[in-house]
């Protein structure tokens, strides 16, 4: 079945494309009828009986794998016999069957991959058309493969070639619809402002060669329309994402891509620039802010006219409003990922400018990120509840984890799932004790869906046969409580059909592994079944993008209002505050030695308090400052009991000047703006140091640099921290995190950062006296594709030294010694970014008396135009020259 | 038999899944199909026993921070890996490692501390010392330098976790059934 099936998929998807009539796709082929293992369309099945593997071919720039395939004759057809009176003898003596050879390209130079888009009589490989497209990014450019296109339908409009006319009139055609079929579906391919050089060239073909044909048409509407959403304009009819709300990076998605905002709901994160610190207030623009004393409880399609205020709890807000809201952020999020953003030469690859490349698959990871720290913040942020209410809340993430299983929405069902088994929430022993049965028992069904267990077969196979389904209809045998659910649910709903969203990690995983695992080139050709393989996992993904469309849900504002105010907490402050609430009693690890004490102690003052509720008010506050004047009276109340329990607990006022909650809204924030924080991290590096330092006399000794320019961090803890020299790295990397980055939670994500370059600050070291006790920096931007070699050159140039940068060796200055950059290494990976960026030239030794004397003053002025042209000089009034140099530094 | 949950941890591009395809597929082979069963399953001989390693790698995934918690919870022994050629994943394993002990809650997990990428020598910036200085540091925790690339040290890797499984937990036939969700 494999290879038929895969022939007539990818030629539906073909088809569907060259008719522009996208929505077909939600009629495809179930996923279900592909076979045990779906991932493995467009590849040949081996096993079939009537395919057979032959051998290999191979010919100057190309291997090919050949099969040999029975098919069968077009045999007369019955109604033919039907009418000659029966069987006949004839119909037993013809042959039924023929065997005909087959092959594939298996590997080869990009010409002959770009030439087997036609098939052998010339006729558009449909599937080999949709891998070819899909992946070929991972070896050529969009500009090589464009080329090459147009040269060979140069090549075949020569009437001189040997080939006969018809033969290429076929492969004329063949190329044209190859383009279609590239225009239509990777659009994105041609996006390259200003100058469009892809775009530009296939125009002036098409115009050239084929004036007025379909194609050329197509070209120029295409054109029209990519030029047109690079300047924003709005053409597209789908509004329902109008009120998503994410990081300044989901934002940045959103805009590039074919959303228009509906401003009068719209909330807006104020581009990362407004301020330094990746602080910022959500700004909401409502018309009006008086609020509607409408409730809306539980009308999905509410029509967002009337102004309502945002909800205020989280147990206030229906899970199923909550489950389609969720479903609703993660489809606009689906429908946008570019599945060759997934790939793992893009995707895990750090030397390819990933963040820039992957922003579609970046952004679905916040989100699902997002989801888990609100499962995580709902539960721990009132630490003073008693542990029954806990358990409420607890609940209630079960009930809107099952009512997303209803909505085969795997993605934020997995991050509840995850969310509730992270540690914090996790060792609350207390509080799941008060978990009703059946929900603890709905809980860990729901669980088992994602073990990890035998590579997570679970949920691949779930994914098998619900992926393109109407609605979830799938149980394990000892799902009781989901059974009934769905059972239910199917009886009310019949009609109803859902989309899909799946987790899209393991697709990551996959094809991580995949790109591990096969090499890119096999005797020095492009190896294309490791595409075909790629493919199979991304065929996956477009399927159910192509199945999502089932949904539809509009927005609420009144839910992105609550989502986007609640307040987020890193991993670390999750676990003092889990502390708190439930001493750890095992070990020392907790941190939390006072905690034990504290938890007594919050427990007495809740129950005098008396309550819990509202528990969300005092996290709304920060967040809405327009909410209706009842509410914030109540924050004014809540708030103290915020504060305080936060200082007291130590976790949130680590070296921070701002106020408690304040600081911990900084935390939320950035959580989920990783964009805009690292951004501003590096925006601000400057500013957080002086350029100047003055450093006493002895500038040659090492820890001199370091000792200069760590204190004016400004925080009591930093310069504490420094003192002792026991765990110094960690403690300044903390304070710094926590000033710029805003905690980042655990570093393993630094790695992530969307910054694609850093700034940092290089002196020079120089023996000679003329600096008399004055370090100056220059601050250098380092992308993540500059050797040493051209760092070195660029601290040269700013320094206005002279000479190779053979003879000077980079150094990052770190608190207990330096690292030496080494010559080859990519200086934006290899330094480390937990520390200060201060680095030093140096000299190397042996070149001492042949380079030492090209500092050249008179170069200083050309060297970067922000360069004050005295600063070698020692400033008189330090201060003055500091604010001098942090005006002009970059 | 006895099975052996190991998690491999660390920021991406160190190589990680390098070394468990390594260690699973042995050679690269082209056939390779890593959404099936037991891709990541592979049956060794540690000491005259018989074990079957489940190697859980994190690969691809790193970025998916919040379900870090829920993989350590599963693991019984650790692989935390860097590359000798950048600084920042050496840096990063500081707190995953008190992440692990966080959610294991012990002092005592069976861990693993690797430098991958040696054979890279003139791009290293990450000297052996340091991360003989880190092991230490982590009490009872091994480092190797490695080289999935070229085949260094990898196997190393899953035996010497073994041996701390077993050295830990000597092998008891009741030993803990893993269940993910007791609660009660």
């Amino acid at each position: 079945m494999a290879p038929q099936l895969v022939r007539t998929l990818s030629a539906q998807f073909t088809d569907t494309f060259l008719k522009r009539s996208e929505s077909s796709l939600n009629s495809m082929v179930d996923l279900r009828c592909i076979s045990k293992y779906p991932w493995r369309f467009g590849e040949v099945n081996f096993k079939q009986p009537t395919w057979r593997y032959w051998g290999e071919e191979k010919c100057p720039g190309a291997i090919y794998t050949v099969y040999l395939k029975k098919v069968r004759y077009h045999s007369p057809s019955k109604s033919i016999i039907n009418v000659s009176g029966g069987e006949s003898d004839d119909d037993i003596s013809h042959l039924e069957w023929e065997t005909v050879r087959v092959r594939f390209i298996k590997a080869g130079s990009l010409e002959k991959l770009v030439g087997s888009l036609a098939s052998e009589v010339g006729e558009l490989e449909s599937t080999y058309v949709n891998v070819f497209l899909a992946t070929y990014r991972t070896f050529a450019s969009p500009k090589q493969v464009l080329n090459l296109l147009l040269e060979r339908y140069d090549e075949l409009r020569n009437p001189n070639s040997p080939m006969r006319e018809a033969m290429r009139d076929q492969n004329r055609k063949t190329l044209r619809q190859s383009i279609h079929v590239w225009l239509d579906q990777y659009p994105e391919d041609f996006q390259e402002p200003p100058n469009y050089p892809c775009l530009t060239q296939l125009e002036s073909f098409t115009s050239r060669v084929m004036p007025d044909s379909e194609l050329d048409q197509k070209v120029h509407r295409k054109g029209d329309l990519i030029r047109r959403s690079a300047k924003g304009g709005p053409h597209c009819s789908n509004a329902a994402g109008s009120t998503l709300k994410c990081s300044p990076l989901i934002n940045q998605l959103l805009s590039t891509s074919t959303m228009p905002t509906a401003p009068e709901f719209n909330v807006k994160s104020p581009p990362s620039a407004s301020n330094g610190k990746g602080y910022h207030h959500p700004q909401y623009h409502y018309t009006n802010l008086i609020p509607s004393r409408h409730p809306s409880a539980g009308n999905l399609t509410t029509t967002n006219h009337g102004i309502i205020p945002p909800y205020s709890d989280f147990l206030e807000i229906p899970e199923t409003i909550f489950a389609q809201q969720l479903t609703r952020m993660d489809y606009e999020l689906f429908k946008r990922v570019i599945p060759h953003q997934c790939l793992g030469s893009v995707w895990s690859r750090r030397d390819k400018g990933r963040d820039r490349d992957c922003v579609s698959v970046v952004a679905t990871v916040e989100q699902f990120n997002a989801v888990c720290y609100r499962v995580i913040s709902a539960i721990l942020m009132e630490p003073e509840a008693k542990s029954s209410a806990r358990a409420k809340i607890i609940s209630k993430w079960v009930d809107i984890a099952q009512e997303l299983r209803v909505l085969k929405n795997f993605s934020s069902l997995k991050a509840i799932i995850s969310g509730l088994q992270t540690n914090p929430v996790y060792r609350l022993k207390k509080a799941w004790s008060h978990l009703p049965r059946d929900k603890l028992e709905t809980f860990e069904e729901l669980a088992r869906i994602f073990s990890e267990d035998n590579n997570a077969l679970a949920q691949r196979e779930l994914l098998v046969r619900e992926g393109t389904a109407r609605f979830a209809d799938t149980v394990g045998e000892n799902d009781h409580h989901l059974q009934k659910v769905l059972q239910k649910h199917s009886e009310n709903s019949r009609a109803i059909s859902y989309g899909t969203i799946p987790y899209l990690g393991t697709f990551l995983t996959d094809l991580t592994m995949i790109d591990t695992a096969i090499p890119d080139t096999t005797e020095g050709l492009i190896n294309f079944d490791k595409r075909r393989k790629e493919f199979e996992v991304l065929a996956q993904i477009k399927l159910l993008q192509g199945a999502a469309k089932a949904y539809h849900i509009d927005g609420q504002p009144r839910f992105s209002q609550w989502w986007d105010s609640v307040l987020v907490l890193d991993e670390r402050e999750a676990f003092e505050l889990s502390c708190q609430i439930e001493p750890n009693l095992n070990s020392g690890i907790s941190g939390g030695g006072s905690a034990a004490s504290k938890d007594n102690k919050y427990k007495r003052k809740a129950n005098s308090l008396g309550g819990f509720h509202r528990k969300n008010d005092s996290i709304a506050s920060t967040g809405s400052s327009s909410a209706s004047s009842q509410l914030t009276g109540e924050h004014a109340e809540q708030q103290p009991s915020m504060c305080q329990s936060a200082s007291s607990s130590d976790i949130l006022s680590q070296s921070d000047p701002m106020p408690d909650h304040q600081q911990s809204r900084n935390g939320a924030r950035s959580k989920s703006h990783s964009a805009l924080s690292s951004a501003s991290s590096n925006s601000s590096l400057p500013s957080m140091d002086a350029s100047l330092a003055s450093s006493g006399n002895n500038t040659t000794s090492k820890s001199e640099p370091l000792g200069a320019s760590t204190p004016l961090k400004g925080s009591s803890a930093s310069t504490k921290s420094l003192g002792d020299h026991g765990s110094e790295s960690k403690a300044t990397s903390r304070s710094m995190s926590k000033t710029s980055v805003a905690s980042s939670g655990s570093a393993t994500d630094s790695p992530y950062r969307t910054s694609e370059f850093y700034i940092i600050r290089v002196s020079i070291e120089e023996a000679g006296p003329e600096t008399e006790g004055v370090i100056m920096y220059k601050s250098i931007m380092i992308g993540n594709h500059e050797k040493t070699k051209e760092v070195i050159r660029s601290a040269m140039m700013k320094h206005g030294l002279e000479g190779s940068p053979e003879n000077y060796t980079l150094s990052q200055v770190l608190p207990d010694k330096e690292l030496l950059i080494p010559e080859k290494a990519n200086v934006y990976y290899a330094i480390s970014t937990q520390h200060d960026l201060n680095f030093t030239l140096r000299e190397k030794s042996e070149d001492l008396n042949t380079v030492g004397g090209t500092v050249s003053r008179d170069s200083l002025g050309l060297g970067g135009e922000g360069t004050p042209r005295g600063s070698r000089r020692p400033p008189r009034d330090n201060s003055k020259a500091r604010r001098k140099l942090l005006g002009l530094v970059l | 038999m006895r099975e052996y949950k190991i998690v491999v941890l660390g920021s991406g591009g160190v190589g990680k899944s390098a070394l468990t395809v390594q260690f699973v597929q042995g050679i690269f082979v082209e056939k390779y199909d890593p959404t099936i069963e037991d891709s990541y399953r592979k049956q060794v001989e540690v000491d005259n026993h018989q074990c079957m390693l489940e190697i859980l790698d994190t690969a691809g995934t790193e970025q998916f921070t919040a379900m870090r918690d829920l993989y350590m919870k599963n693991g019984q022994g650790f692989v935390l890996v860097y590359s000798i050629t950048a600084q920042s994943t050496f840096n990063d394993l500081q707190d995953l490692r008190e992440q692990i002990l966080r959610v294991k809650d012990t002092e005592d997990v069976p861990m693993v501390l690797v430098g991958n990428k040696c054979d890279l020598e003139e791009e290293r910036v990450v000297g052996k010392d340091q991360g003989l200085n880190l092991a230490s540091q982590f009490s009872n925790c091994s480092f190797m330098e490695t080289s999935a690339k070229a085949k260094i040290g990898v196997k190393d890797i899953f035996f010497d976790l073994v041996r701390q499984i077993n050295r830990r937990t000597p092998d008891n036939p009741q030993k803990k059934k893993k269940k993910r969700c007791v609660l009660l």
